[in-house]
């Protein structure tokens, strides 16, 4: 073992090619003085290069054929378009602004940090993280929509998800084969409740999910 | 080599499914090279990789073409792994956990029928038991030391996979690294 937990680090930047040239020098010549030094240093190297020793090996040859076989037969569907591009009609929506800002001051009541989530399905709640997850092997069949939470699918959703004042994590690509639709800022909250009203109203839209929130909201 | 893979990715995204098998073969050696040491069992392994190719077709329009595509990949493999290993600790599977028969494993590595020569044999079971060593750390080392040490790559790249700050990424190397120092010197 090293003579010192002041000298490991410096083996361990040493092995890095972390230092300096003069750094460099000072750590060989400890080494060369100190036979615990020296005698650590030479097992890193060693434990590195029997590590670096080990062969590589294909893949089953199958590997391809078989993820050939899952792909679905239609591409998969594009992910995180922007909402409002695909509702232009929202532009001119200012003139039910006012009566939103109203309606929105009850969104944020005292439990407005809540998460809330509407769906049907096997998902959990990692309410320390603000985090609903829907693990791995669980499908959900439905739209999901998450208020105050963050969203990771490791296993999949078959339909659309709506975040409001949370992200869909990417980090472990589970599947979402809806649209993913995020309301993140305030005002995007107020435009997408603008959205729902308008929908309400003009019946510009037949999604019966968004439908029924109004419920939450009137 | 980047031209072609974008080349691919293009296609890919233009709905040419075949393209997605020139993609697999670019990849999938390296893909299921690291997800083997990181499970240390072939049926395992195959399984993960092909879940994670799976996954990155179904994502594709999520990558982002400015990156490297490999830290793509190999994240949502290394996720997908780690998943794997969290999940596995309570509930053992037979096959991997019978003392005396880890080399079975190994063995079915080499499609070789005849008996092993016996310095391949030697070979065979200095791997095994680097393989066992590497198994023993805890799978933030391991991924660290893996993709450090067996796939060469740099301590950035490191970091965009596992998502960590490089200094992050240089403890658990270093962690690692101490660690496989006391249990090969044993
Ligand atoms: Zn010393």
């Amino acid at each position: 073992m090293a003579c010192s937990k002041n000298q490991l680090q410096k083996i361990h930047r040493y092995m890095d090619e972390e230092m300096n040239d003069e750094e460099q020098k000072m750590l060989e010549e400890h080494v060369s003085d100190c036979g615990d030094c020296a005698a650590h240093l030479k097992e890193m190297r060693q434990t590195v290069a029997i590590v670096q020793s080990t062969s590589h090996f294909k893949a089953p040859d199958d590997i391809t054929q078989n993820v050939m076989n899952q792909l679905p037969k239609q591409p998969p569907a594009k992910k995180g378009k922007v909402w409002l591009q695909k509702h232009p009609f929202m532009m001119t929506a200012a003139t039910f602004f006012l009566v939103f800002i109203i309606s929105l001051a009850s969104g944020f009541s005292p439990d407005a940090n809540q998460i809330a989530v509407q769906g049907e399905g096997q998902f959990y709640v990692d309410e320390s993280n603000g985090v609903v997850i829907v693990p791995e092997g669980e499908a959900i069949y439905g739209d999901i929509r998450i208020e105050n939470g963050d969203l990771n699918v490791e296993g999949e959703v078959h339909g659309d998800v709506t975040l409001v004042n949370g992200e869909h994590i990417q980090a472990s690509a589970g599947g979402v084969t809806g649209e993913i639709e995020e309301i993140n800022a305030f005002y995007e909250r107020i435009w997408h409740h603008t959205k729902i009203f308008i929908s309400d109203v003009f019946s510009l839209s037949s999604d019966t999910t968004e439908q029924t929130d109004l419920s939450i909201w009137f | 080599m980047d031209t072609v893979v974008k080349r691919i990715i293009a296609n890919i995204k233009k709905g040419d499914q075949e393209a997605f098998a020139e993609l697999m073969d670019l990849y999938k050696d390296q893909v299921y090279h690291i997800v083997y040491r990181m499970l240390g069992n072939v049926h395992e392994a195959q399984d993960v990789t092909q879940e994670a190719f799976l996954r990155a077709y179904m994502n594709i329009d999520t990558y982002d073409e400015k990156r490297k595509f490999s830290t793509w990949l190999f994240r949502i493999a290394t996720n997908l792994a780690i998943d794997r290993i969290r999940k596995k600790k309570p509930d053992f599977h037979l096959e991997d956990n019978v003392p005396g028969t880890a080399d079975l494993d190994y063995h079915s590595q080499f499609s070789n029928e005849d008996p092993l020569p016996e310095d391949q044999l030697l070979q065979l079971e200095m791997q095994e038991w680097v393989q066992a060593e590497i198994m023993k750390l805890p799978p933030k080392y391991r991924a660290a030391i893996i993709l450090k040490y067996l796939e060469d790559l740099s301590l950035k790249e490191i970091g965009d996979i596992l998502n960590l700050p490089v200094a992050t990424v240089k403890t658990r190397i270093h962690r690692g690294r101490e660690a496989l120092r006391k249990s090969l010197g044993e």
